[in-house]
């Protein structure tokens, strides 16, 4: 009944950081065109015409996502949708952990992930990344029950999770190499081949419906042309992105707590840690050497992180009960002091992360874009249907395009097939399109502006080229050194004429 | 002063008092009230705009366009109309096939419509001759994509006759003044004297008006024939330049503008009631390319649908004549003139009702019924006055509709989202269901597999 109550208190909380305020601001580039994909699969004609079904990914969030949207197309049902999926990881990391080191550790390890700012963010947006968490790590207890039981069926079990891990973004395939390396450094898990391949090819059967549908419906290569352009395409952050932004949003004292729990109990190590410990090295590297970064790739890596950490956590505990009598009043509270510090760094820091703060800069994938929503609502009520809007780049494009249910085009994609998305098409000379009529109106955001000045100075040349009216404006407060506020346009709507 | 000057005049002691009163933030309002156009309108349309392109037949651009009255499936002319048993044509698609200006002048009229036999399309131009096939091409969304789309969201016309089976000069009088003007398709050599018009109705009447002109030459008009050795398109397919009364009077001839002036009314709210255009340049006539005239209309009907006249405004858009291009429809015969082959027509306007093919009887006469109609005209003459009028195409009883940006591509109609939904629903709900399945035997197997486990402790 306590353990039950403290994961119902656990879920409260979690549930509660991540609803509070969670549709100040609209969608971002990713949320919209995964959320837009949603709608197309869910019969909405009009963003059905304007987001294509198959893109990049395979479709399994925008597949559940779909059945939501059949009830009506909207932001915060999707969001919701994320919050579902991401209470649903912190219940799953419960259980691994009292899978793996007891109630305690599990309910511990809960805790963390319910607050950890990482998970927080990601799991109040309607991003791939939350159902990729959900999948991995119920991947990771299948296979943490096999290693446990040694039963057959598990390691089946953890082929079809690992398919679904796939189906819900194609980069969790990453974890077979953790599956296999953990598989080939634990010679005390004896293993039949014939199992091994049952796994593997039930995981295959799991996949199947990503090349398939792109195969039925005749769009083979856009799985293709996004693979080519992912190897191809020069990186988008310094070798130094992940080392900079993650451990903050992880919780220094939670990757601390880990790794002091694996020195302090390295004489308990066991199978256990090795599995954890290969769950986080084997994607920490690939997409360290991958250039392609971004700032939610990491995530699947954190319920590990939070078991190793509710290891640690629980290791104390014990030991304070196994200590001399004389001491325990000191470790007692250090046990009881160091779980509390570390949630409550935690809360902290994640309560700050949800804070609506304004700004006119904006990494992808930390959250909605300040206006977006606004600008494109605006859009859609005073803009004629059937217009065509030119932005910087692509992602306040598919901000407009979700919202303001207009087509939307980026100036700066790219011409060359090898440096663009290949979702993406490119205005190859944007002047004749205003002249013949196809372009009517220029979108210029602060946000894509601070990532390229030549495409944001191009769309006000083009601005005043063609006789541009400003005829809508969207700002925001932006603070200054002083603590005063400013009020700054973040974007800026222009009527063109031939 | 003109009646609607007047009429504005009048209003300031009103506006004046109401500032007294009221306070200046009265002012704006009152004089914003003040009637702009001259006169009340029997429809809500307050601002009619019609550009009359040339030369094409209603078969020949909407001949393939679905649910319309467009080519019969078993259309073919005989290469010679007098022999029956000969090879015909059948009607194609123009694609890349070699244009040319076909003949299309009051005898090829009678070759082609053969006393009403309607078989003489291609033979007619084998008597000129020129390439006889080229009568039976015709577009389809692929090359008047932007008219198709139109069609799609407003109205089209298909049964819009041209009011005289000859050229542009006889017609586009028809369409100003509901009369032919002259017993031949050829400008009289002094203009065409007193001859009202709708716009000499129209200025009578206080009722603001332009007839707005691509690339126009002021300088040029009917007078200047006697120093030229051709015809000038303005002269020709602008019969208010045959006036000597529109070319004279100022606040006449201030009313023939160029076309930029359109969108500075727009801009600044001036638009006037009775707008008549002229794309010179931008005809669709054969030989130019179609493309541009559309693109001008795209950019025309664009800047009014985001101006504060779209809600009270209808455009219209007509061919003056057939251009010697094969239609199936016999014109019926209602005077000596006319009528001519069916041409395209369009409405677009937030009360046009949406996808709709209107088969009314009309000709460019029914513009003026409906001009006259609206703004309280007696008819020019009696075409107009027996013709019908193009209000069948309005909803009135509907609020205006908002604007829709019309593209000028035709986008292929493609069932694929359709397949590639049930494709994922499938393929992801499979993989859901037996996904779940596994799941669920591993499960409820566990408390076996924990007997036969190795007995571990959770460390």
């Amino acid at each position: 009944m306590k353990t039950r109550l403290s994961i119902a208190a656990i879920l409260a909380a979690g549930a509660f950081l991540r609803l509070w305020k969670m549709n100040v601001f609209g969608f971002n580039s990713d949320e919209a065109v995964y959320a837009g994909q949603a709608a197309a699969l869910a019969g909405d004609a009009t963003l059905g015409a304007i987001f294509p079904i198959f893109r990049a990914h395979p479709l399994m969030h925008q597949f559940l996502l779909a059945g939501v949207y059949a009830f009506g197309v909207g932001d915060l049902s999707g969001r919701l949708l994320s919050v579902v999926i991401g209470l649903a990881v912190v219940y799953l990391v419960y259980r691994l952990g009292e899978l793996l080191y007891g109630t305690r550790a599990g309910i511990v390890a809960a805790l963390f992930m319910a607050l950890m700012p990482y998970h927080v963010i990601v799991s109040r947006q309607v991003l791939l990344d939350g159902t990729l968490v959900l999948f991995s790590t119920l991947t990771l207890y299948l296979i943490a029950n096999f290693a446990k039981t040694r039963d057959p069926v598990w390691l089946f079990a953890s082929g079809v999770g690992l398919g679904l891990t796939f189906l819900a973004k194609e980069t969790g395939i990453i974890f077979l190499g953790s599956i296999y390396a953990f598989l080939a450094l634990s010679p005390e898990i004896r293993l039949r081949f014939s199992h091994l391949a049952v796994s593997f090819f039930l995981m295959l059967v799991m996949v199947l419906p990503f090349p398939a549908s792109l195969l039925i419906s005749g769009r083979s290569g856009t799985g293709q042309g996004y693979l080519i352009w992912q190897l191809l395409r020069r990186p988008n952050h310094t070798w130094d992105f992940y080392a900079t932004t993650v451990p903050q949003v992880i919780g220094f004292l939670v990757i601390a707590a880990a790794l002091l729990g694996l020195w302090l109990a390295r004489r308990d190590r066991s199978w256990r840690e090795r599995l954890l410990l290969l769950w986080i090295i084997v994607p920490l590297l690939f997409f360290q050497l991958w250039p392609t970064k971004g700032f939610q790739y990491l995530l699947p890596l954190a319920p590990a992180f939070t078991v190793l950490a509710g290891r640690m956590v629980s290791w104390t505990a014990d030991s304070v009960h196994a200590g001399p009598a004389g001491t325990s009043r000191l470790r007692t509270g250090v046990a009881v002091a160091l779980p509390a510090l570390i949630a409550l760094s935690l809360a902290a820091a994640s309560w700050q992360r949800i804070q609506p703060g304004r700004s006119d800069e904006f990494l992808a994938g930390t959250g909605g874009v300040p206006g977006g929503r606004e600008a494109g609502t605006w859009i859609l009520q005073n803009v004629p249907e059937g217009a065509a809007f030119l932005t910087i780049g692509p992602s306040m494009g598919n901000i407009i395009q979700f919202y303001g249910h207009r087509k939307a085009s980026g100036l700066s994609i790219s011409s060359n097939p090898l440096r663009r998305n290949p979702a993406y098409q490119p205005v190859a000379n944007p002047g004749l399109q205003i002249r013949l009529g196809e372009i009517q109106y220029l979108v210029w955001d602060s946000y894509s502006a601070a990532r390229s000045s030549f495409f944001s100075d191009r769309l006000l040349r083009l601005a005043e080229e063609y006789r541009g009216r400003v005829i809508h404006t969207e700002s925001v407060n932006v603070p200054l050194e002083g603590g005063e506020t400013v009020r700054k346009p973040v974007i800026v709507i222009y009527e063109v004429r031939p | 002063m003109t009646r609607s000057t007047a009429s504005k005049h009048a209003l300031w002691p009103l506006a004046a008092l109401l500032v007294l009163f009221a306070g200046p933030g009265v002012r704006v309002a009152a004089l914003q009230a003040q009637p702009t156009h001259g006169a009340q309108t029997g429809t809500p349309i307050q601002h009619f705009i019609m550009v009359m392109q040339q030369n094409h037949t209603f078969d020949n651009y909407f001949g393939t366009y679905p649910g319309a009255d467009g080519i019969p499936s078993d259309a073919c002319m005989p290469l010679d109309s007098a022999q029956l048993t000969a090879d015909c044509v059948a009607p194609f698609y123009v694609g890349d096939y070699p244009m040319s200006d076909l003949s299309h002048d009051a005898d090829t009229f009678a070759l082609q419509y053969n006393s009403g036999r309607m078989d003489g399309f291609v033979s007619a131009m084998q008597q000129a001759n020129l390439d006889g096939r080229l009568a039976m091409a015709y577009h389809d969304g692929r090359d008047v994509g932007y008219y198709w789309n139109l069609a799609d969201e407003f109205v089209l016309f298909d049964q819009y006759f041209s009011s005289a089976h000859t050229g542009s000069i006889i017609n586009r009088m028809f369409w100003v003044a509901g009369v032919a003007g002259s017993e031949f398709n050829r400008i009289p050599e002094g203009g065409y004297g007193d001859l009202p018009t709708i716009f000499d109705r129209l200025q009578e009447r206080g009722i603001s008006w332009k007839f707005y002109v691509n690339n126009f030459d002021p300088s040029l008009n009917y007078r200047e024939l006697q120093n030229l050795d051709h015809l000038p398109p303005q002269i020709q397919w602008l019969p208010l330049l045959n006036f000597d009364r529109f070319i004279d009077q100022p606040e006449l001839s201030s009313r023939i503008v160029d076309l930029d002036e359109y969108y500075q009314d727009l801009e600044n709210g001036t638009l006037p009631a009775v707008s008549y255009v002229l794309l010179l340049g931008a005809t669709e006539h054969p030989l130019t390319d179609i493309g541009r005239g559309q693109r001008v209309m795209d950019r025309m009907i664009s800047a009014l649908m985001v101006s504060d006249a779209w809600p009270s405004s209808a455009f219209m858009i007509a061919y003056d004549d057939w251009g010697g291009w094969y239609d199936h429809v016999r014109p019926p015969q209602v005077d000596k003139y006319g009528y001519g082959f069916r041409v395209p027509a369009l409405l677009v306007s937030p009360y046009a009702r949406r996808g709709h093919i209107d088969s009314t009887r009309l000709d460019h006469t029914s513009a003026l019924r409906f001009i006259e109609e609206n703004w309280q005209i007696p008819a020019l003459a009696e075409r107009d006055a027996q013709a019908n009028s193009i209000l069948s195409a309005f909803d009135f009883s509907q609020p205006a509709r908002p604007p829709v940006f019309i593209s000028t591509l035709r986008a292929a109609p493609s069932p694929r989202v359709q397949v590639q939904r049930i494709v994922v629903y499938v393929s992801y709900g499979l993989a859901l269901i037996f996904g779940t399945l596994v799941l669920t035997v591993a499960a409820l197997g566990r408390g076996r597999a924990a007997v036969k486990s190795s007995g571990e402790t959770p460390g």
